[in-house]
């Protein structure tokens, strides 16, 4: 059976059989840094159009329909704009840093593809400390904000940058309780453990009502992370212009853009893996009939499944619900999200000390 | 008490919360629910709402007559001055002089559409319609005679 | 050389060229990225050496954590984005100097106790459940205690961050806000 799996194994013990081991781990280097970027390119053109008719349909418009049956072409057709743009620098720019800042959002979202699995046994660094890992790259994912703001010399940028590094800092919070739910449950931080410990149901309905709870708090918290709306102040198109890429104009500015969409599938991706199941098919108790049709899908298609009904989730919460103030933000945070997330936890250890999880 | 204050806040947070998106997950579902005209490819079939106002008209019958009879009451309650009327006597077979419209003149290109017109017009000779395809490449042609050539005022109407 | 070595020695020379350009800049923001930069060749290198779980705290702790606020607190200076004088020769002879004590200060303990040979080295388990062990273990070379005082000092900071961030009248505060409302 053709699989993910069996290609890399193929393509891995080709390159073995023909170079000698140093140069064969290059050249596997070279295809999944070539593989990593297809993806982006890929996903960058999907979420953008995906985003644009689920916007349209809530707000009962078509969207895009006219470059392309349906409109599919009508994000690269906005590429190719892009890439035509003059990318203007401001006079009075630290050009330096304005120049590196959208390189370090896209290289942050680039790191943090290492340790995703994307279906079973197809991985491209299975660390074993996979979720620590990504809750410590994604700190970082503040840093190129911070610069972008600072070094355009703009207002609003600076504002947007302030209030996106206040976001972020204290969002990782919650997020990284959530996360830490599911870490106790389990109790490994490798990503493929804990894929592996959902083999006979996923973490959001064997662990119930506090990785229910988990779940939702984490959904809320990522949102703020990746400065979408309703926690949007950081870009407020309306308050701060664009926040901190105001400034940005061409290709740097298709760089920051494809970053957001990009943040949003990883942090999909790690929900979906932690609560979801990651690639793990669908599995109900001892229903072998059902668990063996339900094998018999593809385990990519279940995470890419599973992922995109999350950015769904995330696209739905950025149509419906209205901007919130920075004060309510904080407070939301402060005040809801981590005393939540504080009981929450002490809950599921519990929990999983007591055993009382299916 | 405070803790329970605090949990129907929170509970009442996400069920408000739930309901806005119940209503747009309906609207996502429902694709009938569409209003977007596509416009350019639908202009045979293109509906507009009855009370949507484009420009003024003066309808006008098969035997190309009008009903206006030149009394300006529309272009004295115009607030911009678009419609200015040139008004001229025709002789009645019986001899008499009768006052009647030369040119009913109307400027779109000045018009808010405000229908103030067509309620003070007191024998309804104008109306609005929904004609919304106005662009033109010369201004001079938005200036338009709404009656037409070698009309003439409806019998019985004074 | 093999490939380790090489690089081994780049990620040195990032550091050290990040270090170096981190305190001859004359702008204070460009300073802090530099750090920054420093900082997280640092984790590279303990990924380098395959400790995992040290360079992720590395990098939480110093990269997002101390360097994000001490961008914040330039963000709060004003003049922020202007050239700083170059500082005086007395101070220049000064940190130097201390650079120069704390290398040998390093340096001789490194041959004190371990050498720089790389057979000295001693294999150990950096596997996270371990350290999570050692690090609430009460038995010879636990570190209950140390954890738990700094549990303590963590708690004392928060508690203070709490009581400075209370508005005294909060009160009156309160009330005319209500009123506006």
């Amino acid at each position: 059976m053709l699989s993910l799996e069996s290609i890399t194994k193929t393509t891995q013990d080709w390159l073995l059989a023909k170079f000698n081991p140093t140069i064969a781990l290059a050249m596997e280097c070279a295809i999944v840094i070539l593989l990593a970027i297809t993806l982006f390119a890929i996903l960058g053109l999907v979420l953008v159009l995906l985003e644009r008719k689920v916007a349209a349909r809530i707000q009962i418009r078509l969207g895009p329909n006219r470059v392309g049956p349906g409109g599919i072409f009508q994000t690269a057709a906005d590429t190719l704009k892009l890439i035509m743009k003059e990318g203007l620098t401001p006079d009075t720019a630290d050009k330096f840093l304005f120049n590196l800042a959208p390189f370090v959002v896209m290289m942050v979202a680039m790191l943090l593809l290492a340790p995703i699995a994307f279906a079973k046994n197809f991985q491209i660094w299975d660390i074993n400390i996979g979720v620590l890992y990504i809750s410590s790259i994604s700190s970082l994912s503040v840093i190129g904000i911070l610069m972008a703001g600072w070094a355009s010399n703009n207002k609003y940028s600076l504002l947007g940058a302030m209030r996106s590094g206040a976001q972020i800092v204290s969002y990782e919070l919650s997020a990284g309780f959530a996360v830490l739910t599911i870490v106790v449950l389990t109790g490994s931080l490798q990503i493929s453990e804990i894929v592996a410990a959902q083999q006979n149901g996923w973490w959001l309905f064997k662990g119930h009502i506090p990785v229910v709870i988990a779940f939702v708090l984490y959904i809320i918290a990522v949102t703020a992370e990746t400065n979408r709306a309703p926690f949007d102040l950081a870009e407020a198109e309306s308050e701060l212009t664009a926040g901190f890429h105001t400034e940005y104009s061409g290709m740097k500015f298709a760089l920051f853009f494809l970053a957001e969409y990009i943040n949003i599938f990883i942090v999909c991706a790690i929900g979906a893996t932690l609560f979801l199941g990651g690639w793990m098919p669908l599995h109900i108790g001892h229903w072998e009939g059902f668990n063996h049709i339900m094998d018999y899908i593809p385990s990519s298609v279940w995470f890419m499944g599973k992922t995109f009904f999350l950015i769904f989730i995330i696209m739905w919460f950025r149509w419906t619900f209205p901007r919130l103030r920075v004060d309510q933000l904080l407070n939301l945070e402060w005040k809801y999200l981590l005393p939540i997330s504080l009981f929450n936890l002490l809950l599921v250890t519990v929990i999983a000390i007591m055993g009382w999880y299916f | 008490m405070f803790l329970k204050d605090y949990i129907t806040d929170v509970f009442n947070g996400v069920s408000s919360l739930l309901k806005g998106m119940r209503k747009t997950g309906y609207y996502f579902t429902h694709g009938k629910e569409i209003i977007t005209e596509q416009y350019p490819d639908n202009r045979a079939t293109l509906k507009l709402a009855d009370r949507f106002k484009g420009e003024v008209v003066m309808p006008h019958d098969e035997n190309n007559e009008h009903t206006c009879t030149g009394c300006t009451a529309c272009e004295l309650a115009c607030p911009n001055g678009t419609i200015k009327i040139i008004t001229k006597f025709d002789i009645t077979p019986e001899g008499k002089k009768k006052k009647a419209i030369d040119a009913f003149i109307y400027r779109l290109e000045m018009c808010t559409l405000c229908n103030l017109c067509i309620t003070a017009c007191p024998s309804d000779a104008i109306k609005m319609s929904a004609n919304f395809e106005h662009s033109v490449f010369d201004r001079s042609k938005l200036t338009k005679v709404l009656n037409k050539p070698g009309s003439k005022i409806k019998e019985g109407i004074e | 050389m093999n490939i380790s070595a090489i690089l081994f020695y780049a990620i040195s020379t990032f550091i050290l060229s990040a270090g170096i350009l981190a305190v001859t800049t004359v702008k204070i923001f460009r300073s802090a990225i530099w750090l920054l930069f420093s900082l997280v060749g640092i984790a590279a290198l303990y990924f380098w050496m395959q400790l995992e779980f040290i360079a992720a705290i590395q990098i939480v702790v110093y990269v997002g954590g101390i360097v994000v606020l001490i961008i914040f607190s330039i963000f709060l200076t004003q003049n922020s984005g202007k050239e700083m004088n170059s500082p005086k020769a007395g101070k220049k002879i000064f940190s130097a100097l201390a650079a120069l004590f704390g290398t040998a200060f390093v340096h001789n303990l490194i041959v004190h106790y371990e050498g720089f040979s790389f057979s000295s080295a001693k294999p150990f388990n950096p596997n996270v459940a371990e350290i999570g062990t050692q690090m609430l273990s009460t038995t010879a070379h636990g570190f209950i205690l140390p954890f738990e005082a700094v549990s303590m000092l963590l708690l004392a900071a928060m508690v203070g961050c709490i009581v400075i961030a209370l508005r005294p009248n909060n009160n009156i505060e309160s009330e005319t806000l209500n009123k506006k409302d």
